[in-house]
């Protein structure tokens, strides 16, 4: 790749931002929602797991025992952000390309001589404002509401955890991505998945209390090593160096899986020209 | 008379081109059971099981009277289908119409628009109770749930709530007719109403300024009632009061809901807005 398409996919991924971004703003109702459920979703669990424990200490150290942690509105917080985030990253670029089909825009935008990377993610860059926006509520939601300490070092490690989970989530979106092109109307995958990383990924529950048949589907799947890496170092203090077999895990799932969707998108791409159903939906 | 026999013509026949389209797809059925089922239900029963000890929910035991984790959990979702039959297929189906360019050709019809909304109702009353059917089958079955026979008690109870949820339907119908850009407004009211109900938790674990508000939601009554005769669970109030409360919040919501839709209607037959969105 020459320097100068380099530097026209990377003008081109800032202007496919840009234009998410403006229209993003255009809906208002949109803004509130990104206010409103990264707080209301995990705090309707820490209501429910109120109600679980009641006044009982015996309950609540049986909570602590499983899940690692006595702090149960952080434990309950993390995992949804993280699920919220998790969301976005995978259903982004899948959605970005179905909204351009149903729009009729995407058989015009292939015509372009752009990367197809800028039109997978270009669209989801937009989002990355919004997980950051996200992630800042519900730290200050758990620091000034529910008085977890968040410190600095610990927020620095979880940014890597994060950052390690990146390849593995964004393989993961392009998957969902080539499926749109190949059979254009997902939503019934995108449920069918969401459930699954719902049932055993632990975003409400460590996934301690899963028969065992479940924690090894649960170890199968990337969101798991995020959530209880992120709560290993925010709310229990764990070092990376700790966590290395973990991240190890994430790292070699999502090299794999970002392998299987360039080979998995190639595929699809080429179906969709000899067929021409690029437009069709 | 008349005419009324023929508005309640026409809600039926309304009801079932509802339910014809629902049978087109299978699949949205299955969703409709499966569904509460991974998005809330076994989450929930998950986490519940983490504050197990000794394999007894003494936690909920305590706050509630019963330590039955999954009948308290699946009866919650019974009345939490209530809300969102309401909330979805009442009142932002309107938005679906309006999307489709159907609503204003439907609305030139001799029949009321209040009908047009109730014929919804009634098919989406109709699918709710179908699929908390099957849940709580489900649930006795493949979870364990032990419900008391009492539970036959409290149907009663829940007649009366999706009286008051075709109340609530038309209200949050009226908005959906003025704001042109409602999936926000409906999925967190809906959100809302469902939690501050008691569908995922007990209400007394709410705090002190947000339980007068439970109070004032017949869902609240109804699923209390129907914990207290299928898990004999201690009631929130005396059974007589929340009967009481029932048949009050019926009316009133009904009454409420009918006229606050009937003022947005006539506010946008004026305007001239109705085809917008």
């Amino acid at each position: 790749m020459s320097a100068t398409t380099l530097a026209g996919d990377l003008r081109a991924f800032g202007a496919a931002a840009l234009k998410e971004w403006r229209l993003l703003r255009r809906y208002p109702s949109l803004l509130v929602g990104f206010l409103f459920w990264p707080i209301a979703l995990p705090l309707a669990y820490v209501f429910q797991a109120r109600g679980f424990a009641g006044d009982s200490q015996a309950a609540l150290d049986a909570f602590a025992q499983r899940a690692g942690t006595t702090e149960v509105a952080g434990f309950l917080f993390l995992g949804w952000a993280a699920y919220m985030w998790i969301s976005m990253v995978l259903w982004g670029p899948g959605t970005a390309l179905r909204t351009e089909q149903v729009r009729g825009s995407l058989e015009a935008l292939f015509m372009t001589p752009v990367s197809r990377l800028v039109i997978l993610f270009g669209p989801v860059l937009s989002q990355v404002v919004w997980a950051v926006w996200m992630f800042s509520i519900v730290a200050a939601t758990m620091t000034l509401v529910f008085g977890v300490e968040l410190a600095v070092a610990s927020a620095l490690r979880a940014l890597a955890v994060i950052f390690i989970a990146v390849p593995a989530l964004y393989g993961l979106g392009a998957l969902f991505a080539a499926v749109v092109l190949r059979f254009g109307e997902v939503s019934a995958l995108v449920q069918g998945v969401r459930g699954l990383f719902t049932v055993f990924c632990g975003m409400s529950f460590p996934i301690a209390v899963l028969p065992e048949w479940g924690r090894a589907v649960a170890l199968a799947l990337p969101p798991t090593y995020l959530i209880g890496d992120l709560r290993h170092v925010l709310l229990s203090g764990a070092g990376l160096v700790e966590l290395i077999p973990d991240l190890a895990i994430l790292l070699s799932l999502g090299l794999l899986l970002c392998g299987l969707a360039v080979v998995a998108f190639r595929r699809t791409e080429r179906y969709a020209r000899r067929g021409g159903s690029l437009a069709q939906y | 008379m008349p005419a009324m026999n023929a508005e309640l013509r026409a809600a039926l026949a309304i009801a079932r081109k509802e339910l014809r389209i629902a049978r087109r797809y299978p699949l949205q059925l299955v969703n409709e059971v499966l569904q509460p089922l991974y998005q809330f239900l076994i989450p929930s029963l998950l986490l519940g099981a983490t504050f197990l000890v000794g394999g007894r929910a003494i936690g909920l035991e305590a706050v509630t009277g019963t330590a039955d984790l999954v009948g308290y959990l699946f009866l919650g979702v019974v009345v939490g289908s209530l809300v969102s039959a309401a909330f979805w297929e009442m009142a932002f189906g309107l938005k679906r119409e309006m999307d489709s360019g159907t609503l204003e050709p439907a609305w030139l019809t001799p029949t009321r628009p209040e009908t047009l909304i109730l014929g919804r109702a009634f098919s989406a009353m109709l699918i709710a109770v179908a699929a908390s059917t099957v849940l709580v089958v489900i649930g006795m079955v493949l979870f364990g749930a032990s419900l008391r026979d009492g539970l036959l008690l409290a149907f009663p109870a829940l007649a009366l709530a999706s009286v008051s949820m075709v109340g609530v339907g038309y209200l949050v119908a009226s908005v959906v007719l003025l704001i042109r850009e409602p999936n926000f407004f409906v999925d967190a009211t809906n959100w809302l109403f469902a939690m501050i109900s008691g569908v995922a938790f007990p209400v007394l674990v709410l705090p002190a300024l947000i339980q007068p508000l439970a109070y004032l939601l017949p869902t609240t009554y109804a699923v209390d009632l129907l914990r207290v005769y299928a898990l004999d669970t201690r009631p929130l109030l005396d059974p007589a009061l929340e009967w009481l409360a029932l048949v009050v919040l019926a009316v009133a919501t009904i009454r409420l809901g009918l006229t606050a839709f009937g003022r947005t209607e006539r506010r946008m037959r004026i305007r001239g807005t109705l085809g917008q969105h």
